[in-house]
């Protein structure tokens, strides 16, 4: 095999996952699939260990990996990927993200089993290719491939109305991804009237900004920007959200809010930052507003939530507006600090679903008409969840708080007031996450009669290591985020 | 160099020890009875480092020690280390913190000696000692913002401790929010620093003179976040409430060292501050202010702890004002000695809780002098040093205070008014308390009378300790100490102390005549209902604009433009639909139509072009 | 006066044109068929006569697999006519609407 590169183990291995899923014994399939994605990502860190690693940006460039095999010739399109600073931890955010998907046990591992299992691996495959590809055509692909596996999982195992609600998220997603394709075809199409080639890929692209006037590619900038702002998502392209969170069964809800959101991060960072800089320039003004007004308004919506699944949804939004706003800087910097911040809200929004999940299984197992006064009774189970609201509070010592701080920091000279308002959302978050804790948690004594078949542990095992490694992550980049930010 | 860690590493090591072991044993349902030793003697040994760390300092040419432990953020232009730095200004603080937090350590001991889960209190409160410790050792702006919010994490935590009473967690949550919303204000302040300095050390940055028109805008948002920390005006309506906790939390969060953040980091930054007279004349005018209200506010509570927390936010605000005519010494001064008369007072008070088996209504108290002797005396202090009497501590600190809001540059007749009529209120309403609960009947609930005892010793010896400081602490930690000019004030500042003592007097004689003897019942009385106006705006006003959010923007806005997508979607089948007639001989005639459009497209283009 | 080329792809082009016309507007489904059938034996005629004009065999060959074609072609248009009216015991096409919206 002339051709294989570290980065195809990343790429065949989630496959070889999903085909064998197909022939597992029933019994065995949930210790199969936290198998699966535990090597999954233990063969990532080990192919990234040198990329993720270094704290220096200079030697990390020289760890950066790529491969290149050509599909159409004659069109330009190829399979090129790139494991560089930036995908490096997508990557390693997808393997994290599936091991807790994985991880929890529930009705998706009673009905049709085998697949759900192949329907998450292939979901680590794409997601896997589409953060390492640099060619627009591929990624494309694989950013419409990821909805396969996430229509059947809200269709499935879904709740209430996984119909409309997964209708309405595939169809607004869909619109502006097929703008994206109309604006992929455009900028070939130029490329190919400015040098005569024919080329997909990221690289020769970004040439066509110095040949081209900026009017010219506003079109397929627009293009662009509507297909990464719906994914993101920003204000007002998010009313898909709420819906598809809550009535996705939890392992969905993890891999959306955790890894899907992320793509749309992706996106601005990998391909509308470099391809249109001075487009960018010039409606950054747009982009910062937006950033702000994703941080301030699900905070509001948050606020009055009566489920928690809702709260927490509206959350997600809220804090990747903060990580729009670090995008929105332009700068490497701050896009770095939105890179940290990112990763902090995988590892606390996959926490905090995972830990919200076993609550109510153990609410289901009491029987009980609403989940409060638990924190007696599970003592452990809520210490985790109450050091995951903190996170998501950015509590400073948090992976979360160096990353909202560091993107405000660079967002400030930008714009003043917008900075500030997101400052808000930081009080606001307060408000409605401790809501959340108390509502869940406190308040008065339940009395539950002893043999009400409370047989459920607390928190314990595997699932307490799963916290625990999660949450060192979290504490770690608090103090020591060098890693994360390659003294860039 | 010197090193400082082990200052903040012994309430860690408490914390986290403690901490696990209670989460391991009520896995067990066992109860650790042994903790509240271990936390003491942790801080114990932090403060007896702290005494080391200070002779260090003294014997030093700079005045300063510092301890780098690690890098912490780099990114940029932006480097952070996690570095502590000692100097005149934090040891005050570092001493006080660990002394009297060591003190209030031991007395919850036996206070909270029934408490079901001593463990997880004793492990909130090395936490809690764990960030104060970082915030006023840390030597760079984000150093002390961890510290900062991480006290109002643990004061969260420690007021809503008793978490199955929902008004009690309610408390914990209205104390956390708004110190948040004062934190706004630092993060804002950060901003600026890095932007027009690069770099936010505490000492580096303040060597940078910021443009005319940020400078203010710099100082106004750092006394906005002191407002929310230290409870002045606007944002002060949470302290009363957070009296929900146990009582030494209440001693040493909220009396002692949590709510001085405030004036720690005014000090700290004055250099940068005392640069804009805007900004010192609102935090002058604010701690006034702040002042006159809550010593109003007092004379009006009959809840033992709330008058005292009332008093807190009154004596914050003479601190504040101190700060804000510039006589920044004097306010750290105040922060000392009322660290020791208002611990004193609060573990006073619980100790008389504890004597009447919970009971905090000042008037189902009274004539309690003779039952709970050691208390009353140790009370006795408390309330001459509160007072201004010489020659306790108090006196020496709140009259250089009240002098300086007269003599100084920033000073005006219009402070010193204030602060006059402040310290006479001061007086009246801390008599008004000390007589109801020690002096003229009874009127303790009969139920109650046959428990009233003395607190144990371990309860009674931090209040001897604090008692004795509040009495003699005025001596050692004049502001000479710390820095600031002994110039003598000569008979303005004589007559001031006069006037001073003499309207204590008065105001110790009103509340005399008025509260012993019979006394008519008080309910408790709120005259600005300031706290009702903040839940009906803020509150009620943040609820309405969610839900107006929710029903109105969101519904017809945000759906309205997902319903639009699958609108263009039903619209365009629905148009292309019109073809589909059914008949087959509508189809062929559709065909043929097409077929000769396309072949005279074909042979037009051919015209035109001359080929194919 | 002998037979000319042109004079056979005349012919085509009207026996093509009646059957196109007789499609459209009949409405019985044999007579559709069988105006089909005119217009492939329409075709049939013409490319009989261009193979006659450029001297190719291939326009007879053609015309030999298009007659195939038609045969099977109208035997299972045939048997579609029957068997839709044995359901629906008309053979307009008018009445033939199921599908439609």
């Amino acid at each position: 095999m002339e051709n294989y590169n570290p980065l195809n183990a990343l790429m065949i291995l989630p496959l070889m996952f999903f085909a064998v899923s197909w022939v597992m014994p029933k019994a065995v399939l949930k210790l199969y699939a936290v198998f699966g994605s535990l090597t999954i990502l233990a063969i990532t860190l080990y192919q990234s260990s040198s990329l993720l690693f270094t704290t220096v940006s200079s030697v990390a460039q020289s760890y950066v990996i790529e491969q290149r095999l050509t599909w159409l010739p004659g069109l330009g399109i190829g399979l090129s990927l790139k494991l560089d600073e930036i995908s490096v931890w997508f990557v390693t955010l997808t393997a994290l993200t599936s091991v807790v998907a994985f991880s929890l046990r529930g009705i998706w591992y009673r009905k049709h089993p085998r697949l759900f299992c192949s329907l998450g691996f292939f979901l680590i495959f794409a997601l896997n290719t589409a953060f390492l590809s640099t060619d627009l055509i591929v990624f494309y692909l694989c950013y419409e491939a990821v909805f396969i596996p996430m229509i059947f999982m809200v269709g499935i195992w879904g709740e209430n109305q996984k119909a409309t609600s997964v209708f309405r998220f595939f169809l607004m997603s869909f619109f502006g991804s097929v703008l994206m394709l109309v604006s992929i075809f455009y900028l070939m199409n130029v490329y190919h009237q400015t040098t005569g080639a024919w080329s997909s890929q990221v690289s020769d692209l970004m040439t066509l900004s110095h040949s081209r006037s900026a009017n010219s590619l506003a079109f397929a900038f627009l293009g662009f920007f509507l297909a990464f702002a719906i994914k993101v998502p920003l204000v007002p392209f998010h009313g898909w959200l709420k819906e598809v969170y809550v009535n996705a069964p939890m392992p969905a809800t993890i891999w959306l809010s955790g890894i899907l959101s992320k793509l749309g991060v992706f996106g601005f960072i990998r391909f509308i930052l470099p391809i249109f800089p001075e487009l960018c320039v010039r409606y950054q003004g747009w982009l910062v507003t937006l950033s702000a007004l994703s941080v301030l308004y699900p905070a509001f919506l948050a606020i009055r939530a009566q489920s928690p699944k809702t709260l927490l949804a509206y959350s997600s939004i809220s804090h990747l507006g903060f990580v729009m706003l670090g995008v929105s800087s332009l700068k490497a910097t701050g896009v770095t600090s939105a890179v940290l911040l990112s990763v902090g809200h995988t590892l606390e929004s996959a926490l905090l679903f995972y830990l919200l999940y076993q609550i109510e299984e153990r609410k289901e197992g009491l029987t009980l008409t609403y989940p409060h006064g638990l924190a007696k009774r599970y003592p452990t189970l809520f210490v985790a969840l109450f050091l995951s609201v903190m996170a998501s509070v950015s509590l400073p010592g948090t992976l979360n708080f160096t990353g909202e701080f560091l993107v405000l920091l660079n967002a400030y000279p930008v714009s003043a007031l917008c900075t500030i308002l997101s400052g808000l959302g930081v009080i606001f978050g307060a408000v409605y996450m401790l809501k959340f804790f108390q509502q869940l948690g406190l308040s008065k004594k339940i009395d539950v009669k002893e043999d009400a078949g409370a047989t459920i542990r607390d928190l314990c095992g595997y699932d307490l290591v799963l916290f625990a490694a999660i949450f060192a992550v979290i504490l770690y980049g608090g103090f020591q985020p060098a890693i994360f930010l390659k003294g860039n | 160099m010197h090193a400082l860690y082990p200052i903040i590493l012994f309430p860690l090591i408490g914390f986290l020890s403690i901490g696990i072991a209670h989460l391991m044993a009520t896995r067990r349902n066992l109860r650790l009875r042994g903790a509240g030793v271990i936390a003491t003697i942790f801080m114990f040994l932090s403060f007896a480092y702290s005494v080391f760390c200070f002779f260090a300092l003294r014997k030093t040419e700079s005045g300063l020690i510092e301890d780098k432990l690690f890098t912490w953020m780099k990114l940029g232009g932006l480097s952070v280390d996690f570095a502590l730095r000692l100097d005149s200004l934090s040891i005050v603080f570092v001493l006080v913190i660990t002394g009297v937090g060591a003190l209030i350590h031991l007395y919850s001991i036996s206070y909270m000696h029934d408490d079901e889960t001593p463990a997880k209190y004793f492990a909130y409160l090395n936490l809690f000692c764990f960030m104060m410790l970082n915030l006023v050792l840390g030597s760079s702006l984000p150093h002390v913002f961890l510290g900062w919010e991480g006290v109002g994490l643990a004061s969260y935590l420690l007021i809503g401790y008793w978490y199955e009473d929902p008004l009690k967690v309610n408390a914990g949550q209205k104390a956390f929010v708004m110190n948040r919303i004062g934190d706004l204000g630092f993060l804002v302040a950060m901003f600026i620093a890095f932007r027009y300095s690069g770099t936010l050390d505490l000492i580096e940055f303040q060597k940078t003179t910021f443009p005319p028109h940020i400078l203010p805008a710099f100082g106004l948002a750092v006394f906005f976040a002191c407002t929310g920390k230290s409870a002045q005006i606007p944002l002060f309506t949470w302290l009363p409430d957070a009296m929900a906790g146990p009582t030494p939390v209440s001693a040493l969060i909220h009396a002692a060292t949590m709510v001085t953040s405030g004036i720690y980091l005014l000090t700290r930054l004055f250099p940068t501050i005392s640069s804009s007279e805007l900004v010192l004349c609102v935090i002058a005018l604010t701690g006034a202010l702040t002042a006159l209200l809550a010593a109003v506010m007092a004379c009006f509570q009959s809840d033992i702890k709330k008058i005292l927390a009332y008093s807190t936010i009154s004596q914050l605000g003479f601190m504040f004002l101190g700060c804000g005519v510039g006589a920044f010494s004097s306010g750290v001064f105040h922060v000392m000695t009322h660290a020791f008369f208002k611990a004193l007072l609060f573990l006073g008070a619980g100790s008389v809780i504890h004597a009447l088996g919970g009971e905090q209504d000042v008037f189902k108290m009274g004539n309690l002098r003779k039952k709970i002797p050691i208390t009353f005396l140790t009370f006795t202090a408390g309330w001459a040093a509160i007072l201004g009497l010489p020659p306790f501590s108090g006196f020496f600190s709140k009259d250089e205070i009240i002098y300086q809001a007269l003599a100084s540059p920033h000073g005006s007749h219009l402070l010193f008014g204030i602060a006059m009529v402040s310290a006479f209120l001061t007086s009246f309403y801390m008599t008004r308390l000390y007589v109801l609960v020690f002096m003229g009947e009874s009127r303790v609930e009969k139920s109650a009378e046959p428990r009233l005892h003395e607190s144990p010793p371990g309860m009674t010896i931090p209040l001897v300790i604090l008692a004795v400081l509040a009495l003699i602490g005025g001596w050692f930690g004049s502001p000479v100490h710390l820095g600031a000019s002994s110039e003598d004030g000569g008979s303005l500042q004589y007559a001031v102390m006069g006037c001073s003592v003499l309207l204590a007097l008065l105001g110790a004689g009103l509340a005399y005549r008025k509260y012993s003897g019979r006394v008519k019942i008080e309910t408790t009385f709120d005259p600005f209902k300031i706290d009702r106006f903040y839940e009906f705006t803020f509150g009620k006003g943040t609820r309405g604009f969610s839900e107006v959010c929710a029903r109105f923007v969101e519904e017809m806005v945000v759906q309205r433009v997902l319903r639009l997508t699958s609108a263009i979607v039903d619209l365009s089948g629905n148009v292309l639909k019109i073809a589909q007639v059914g008949s087959v001989q509508a189809y062929l005639m559709m065909m043929l139509l097409a077929v000769i459009a396309i072949l005279a497209w074909f042979f037009y283009g051919v015209g035109l072009n001359g080929k194919l | 006066m002998e037979l000319q080329p042109w004079m056979v792809l005349i012919v085509s082009m009207i026996v093509f044109g009646i059957g196109l016309l007789g499609v459209m507007i009949r409405k019985n489904l044999l007579i559709m068929l069988m105006c089909i059938e005119l217009m492939l034996n329409g075709v049939n005629l013409s490319f009989v006569a261009f193979s006659k004009i450029h001297h190719l065999i291939e326009g007879d060959l053609t015309v030999l697999f298009v007659m195939t074609v038609a045969a099977a072609e109208s035997a299972v248009g045939l048997g579609l006519v029957i068997a839709l009216f044995r359901t629906l015991r008309t053979a307009d096409s008018d009445q033939i609407q199921m599908l439609r919206d």
